[in-house]
């Protein structure tokens, strides 16, 4: 991927002749085929092919529903698509960043870049010891060119014009008595090939990350306390380096979650305002406890772990006992929002009873509930204003063949249920401190309190360092590559007899005959200047003379 | 009157300066049309005359644009050019000023939502142009930039409008004034750089049909020139869009989590700095004609509105960067 094919160092490869037809071809072996590969993957076309098809590859993970970033929606999406979905996902539109077409595309276009990053390096290590080149033969070719004649001698209007370019950092050299080169911006070069190796970089990082990296996500209740390991967190993904016995074994107690919205009524009302969780944290079990807050940008930092507050919702403390008064259940059950007002979906598996009477509750906690309930269970304000539970009841076996299942569904394929002595189906409404009889003496159901939860997510990112870096470089890189030009300025003088200028012209003195040339290749409105000031400068010399 | 309210007043005063403004710059542009028909002509007269007089000491070089343009602006368009110019540089310091009193009045940086960032974006692009117009004689370029200004002032005033308020957590970070800023400073580029690419691909069309009734595209630079000059704007406006790309991983890695997870805004964002980046690599190959690269860059700014627009109201883009106040 050579940014600058345009400067003369490397211009069209030579070994490629373009599309030109020739009269006899010749026999490709399969090394030479291979080079052929290799060439039209590392040219500037391919390389800028595939930057488009990459640019083009990505925008449908910004319109399918990702599995990455939340899959419940990918499942909503596919059961509203019966017939386009399947499609759509056996060509990974609904995991793109993961997908082989996708991953095709940047391993290509890497290798590309690769490709042509190392030659072009050794090809500017070289550029950065040699000398300028020889100053053409006609300098009033050149795009920016000069000419003015001065009493210096030769030598030293070549001395002059030395000191001036020297000043201007120039490299500089003389081929012969009567000529100057000089060459500027190497950095150009030394930017572009920065830039993209720092690209490769980036990519060491991400991969570091994703081989070392671990991620873990916890609900915590406020009141509770939880032990980091690998089977404590209620999700956990590890990299598939990670050695699961050296996760930080901190401990960390929720005490309190301040959660405010905007009261104000208008566009912004029930707009988060402040999220922040008052934890006790200490750096293993059985170690002293330190006060610590985490809030949205404020991660917390333990053990190379950082923690973050990423959610936050509901657990109605339900309390669930059988006709003698046992209790089977008394749980904080977070229930998680589904909008932005908290309507809240949880449920209850009521595990202690003996299948198939086991108990399933599932329903909504609803935070500010509409009273009427004329459009369903929904709730007008995210915080605890008007709490109440709307819940439905199951009865059956809870979990068929025991196979695994999430808490936050339940599977009603051997479940019925529950039903009134008139047969409809039996509809719980709690606020807190309310108590539901379930029918046919089966026990009954208490609403207690609401306790907030915090949804805490622990992650480390060994390569994010590496990617950082990498991507500064790659800033600094891309600023040297594009705002430095490279620039040749080259000065020949010629000794002449140049008449005084008298009407009888026969007084006649030495005089130099200097010309200036400058050559970039690169759109570069900074060329003449210099070559101006050249000439100004010397032409000021002459008058001081 | 809060500060808000006194914001808003500047806003709309702001407005009505730059319909001045916008008004006086297509006036300077209907004077300049019939001087390039006249100049043209007695160009052609004295073709044949200047053949053979003294060559100047000082060669010709290949920046006949300079000269060329003075010879071509009267002293009536210059005049409109100048009135136009003073309008535009009252309208950006009212507009500025309703940003900075609406940032006092909200205590943080006044870009937390849609409605504020298209006014700091419009804000930045005025200010940017006001910054180079007197430099680099843009008075032809003032029409499209104040034009494009006032739609998305008005845009913003009609339909993204949000009262001052708190930001939500996630935006309470000094992040937001490093991130953001950049952001529309990097818009801001993009779109002056969009509007000198479109003249030059009309210029570049006409200099073809060399025939056509001149009109006020004949007074601008060369195409040539117009090709540079949009490639150095949009030049500074890639590096800080990389800038911004890099200062939201960072962003993202504090309030997520994650410095990247492919959530649509960071898709598009990806997106564009990718069409920006063919457009760098394209003008800089040889070969390519840089009528293609242009549309490269032209590509590359539909992204960037797209990212603006659909990507923070269409729900189709759901993704964390839910901040459009919308």
């Amino acid at each position: 991927m050579s940014t600058d094919t345009s400067t003369e160092l490397s211009t069209e490869n030579p070994d490629n002749p373009g599309r030109r037809a020739e009269p006899t071809l010749p026999e490709l072996g399969p090394l030479g085929f291979l080079r052929f590969v290799w060439r039209q993957l590392t040219s500037m076309r391919t390389a800028l092919f595939l930057l488009l098809l990459l640019a083009i590859a990505a925008v449908p993970g910004s319109i399918f529903p990702q599995r990455n970033i939340d899959a419940g929606r990918v499942a909503d999406y596919i059961a509203q698509h019966p017939s386009s979905a399947p499609w759509l996902d056996r060509f990974g539109f609904f995991d793109v960043f993961s997908s082989p077409w996708f991953s095709a595309i940047y391993l290509l276009l890497f290798v590309s870049l690769v490709g042509c990053i190392i030659p072009r390096t050794k090809v500017h290590l070289k550029a950065l010891r040699a000398r300028p080149p020889k100053a053409p033969a006609r300098l009033s070719r050149l795009s920016e060119h000069a000419e003015l004649t001065t009493d210096l001698s030769p030598d030293e209007a070549l001395a002059a014009a030395r000191e001036l370019l020297k000043r201007k950092r120039f490299r500089l050299h003389s081929h012969d008595d009567v000529s100057l080169s000089g060459e500027s911006g190497y950095l150009r070069e030394t930017g572009n090939l920065v830039f993209h190796l720092a690209l490769t970089g980036i990519i060491v990082g991400m991969a570091v990350g994703h081989l070392f990296g671990w991620r873990g996500d916890v609900i915590l209740p406020e009141g509770e306390r939880f032990a980091s390991s690998a089977g404590t967190y209620n999700t956990y993904s590890p990299g598939p380096w990670v050695n699961d016995e050296q996760l930080p074994p901190f401990v960390l107690g929720l005490d309190k979650l301040d959660v405010q919205f905007n009261k104000v009524p208008g566009k912004g009302f029930g707009m988060p305002r402040e999220f922040t969780a008052y934890t006790s944290l200490s750096p293993g079990p059985g170690q002293p406890a330190t006060p610590q807050s985490v809030s949205v940008n404020h991660p917390l930092t333990v053990d190379g772990a950082d923690i973050f507050l990423l959610g936050n919702g509901y657990t109605p403390v339900i309390t669930v006992k059988d006709a003698k008064g046992e209790v089977l259940y008394r749980e904080a059950t977070p229930f998680l929002p589904q909008d932005a007002d908290y309507r809240s979906v949880g449920v209850i598996k009521v595990s202690a009873l003996p299948t198939p009477k086991q108990l399933g509750i599932t329903g909504f906690f609803l935070p500010t509930a509409e009273p009427t309930f004329v459009n369903g269970p929904v709730s007008l304000f995210p915080d605890v204003e008007n709490p109440e539970v709307a819940l439905s009841i199951w009865e059956g076996t809870l979990f068929p063949g025991n196979a695994p299942q999430s808490v936050y569904t339940l599977d009603t394929d051997q479940m019925k249920q529950v039903t009134k002595a008139d047969g409809s189906p039996a509809l719980v409404r709690l606020k807190p401190g309310e108590t539901y009889q379930i029918p046919g003496g089966r026990g009954s159901i208490t609403f207690e309190s609401v306790k907030r939860f915090a949804g805490l997510s622990v992650r480390t990112d060994p390569g994010a360092p590496i990617s950082l870096v990498a991507a500064i470089l790659a800033t600094g890189g891309l600023i040297l590559g594009l705002t430095i030009k490279r620039r040749r300025v080259f000065v020949r003088v010629r000794p002449v007899v140049a008449s005084a200028g008298g009407p009888d012209g026969d007084r006649s003195t030495p005089a130099t005959v200097v010309t200036i040339g400058g050559l970039s290749k690169d759109s570069d409105a900074g060329l003449a200047a210099i070559v101006d000031a050249l000439h100004d400068q010397l032409a000021q010399r002459k008058d001081r003379s | 009157m809060n500060l808000a309210a006194n914001a808003n007043v500047a806003l709309y005063s702001s407005m009505i300066v730059y319909t001045l403004a916008m008004l006086a710059f297509s006036w300077h542009l209907s004077a300049r049309a019939p001087h390039v028909a006249a100049a043209r002509t007695r160009a052609n007269e004295r073709e044949g005359v200047l053949v053979g007089s003294g060559a100047p000491s000082r060669g010709t070089s290949s920046r006949p644009d300079a000269a060329e343009l003075p010879e071509q602006e009267s002293a009536k368009s210059r005049q409109r050019g100048n009135v136009a110019l003073m309008l535009t540089y009252l309208a950006t310091a009212l507009l500025l000023a309703a940003v900075v009193m609406r940032g006092l009045a909200v205590s943080r940086p006044p870009w937390g939502n849609m409605y504020e960032f298209a006014t700091a974006a419009a804000s930045a692009v005025g200010l940017a142009f006001c910054l180079l117009a007197k430099k680099n004689n843009w008075q032809w370029l003032g029409v499209f930039i104040v034009t494009p200004i006032l739609l998305v002032l008005g845009l913003a005033v009609a339909v993204l409008y949000t009262d001052a308020g708190e930001l939500m957590p996630a935006l309470k970070s000094y992040w937001l004034g490093i991130h953001v800023s950049v952001a529309f400073i990097a818009v801001a580029f993009f779109t002056i750089a969009f509007a000198i690419g479109v003249l030059y691909l009309v210029r570049a069309r006409r200099e073809q049909n060399p025939d056509t009734k001149p009109n006020f595209i004949e007074s601008l630079p060369s195409s040539a020139s117009l090709e540079r000059t949009a490639y150095s704007v949009n030049m500074v406006g890639f590096i800080l869009w990389t800038f911004t790309l890099i200062a939201g991983a960072i962003w993202a890695k504090q309030a997520w989590g994650a410095y990247w997870q492919w959530d649509p805004k960071e898709i598009w964002t990806f997106v564009i700095w990718t069409v920006y980046a063919a457009y760098m690599h394209s003008r800089a190959t040889a070969g390519v004609d840089h009528r293609k690269s242009m549309y490269l860059a032209l590509t590359g700014f539909v992204c960037v509105i797209v990212n603006f627009t659909l990507v923070n109201l269409v729900s189709t883009f759901v993704g964390m960067h839910n901040y459009s106040g919308m």
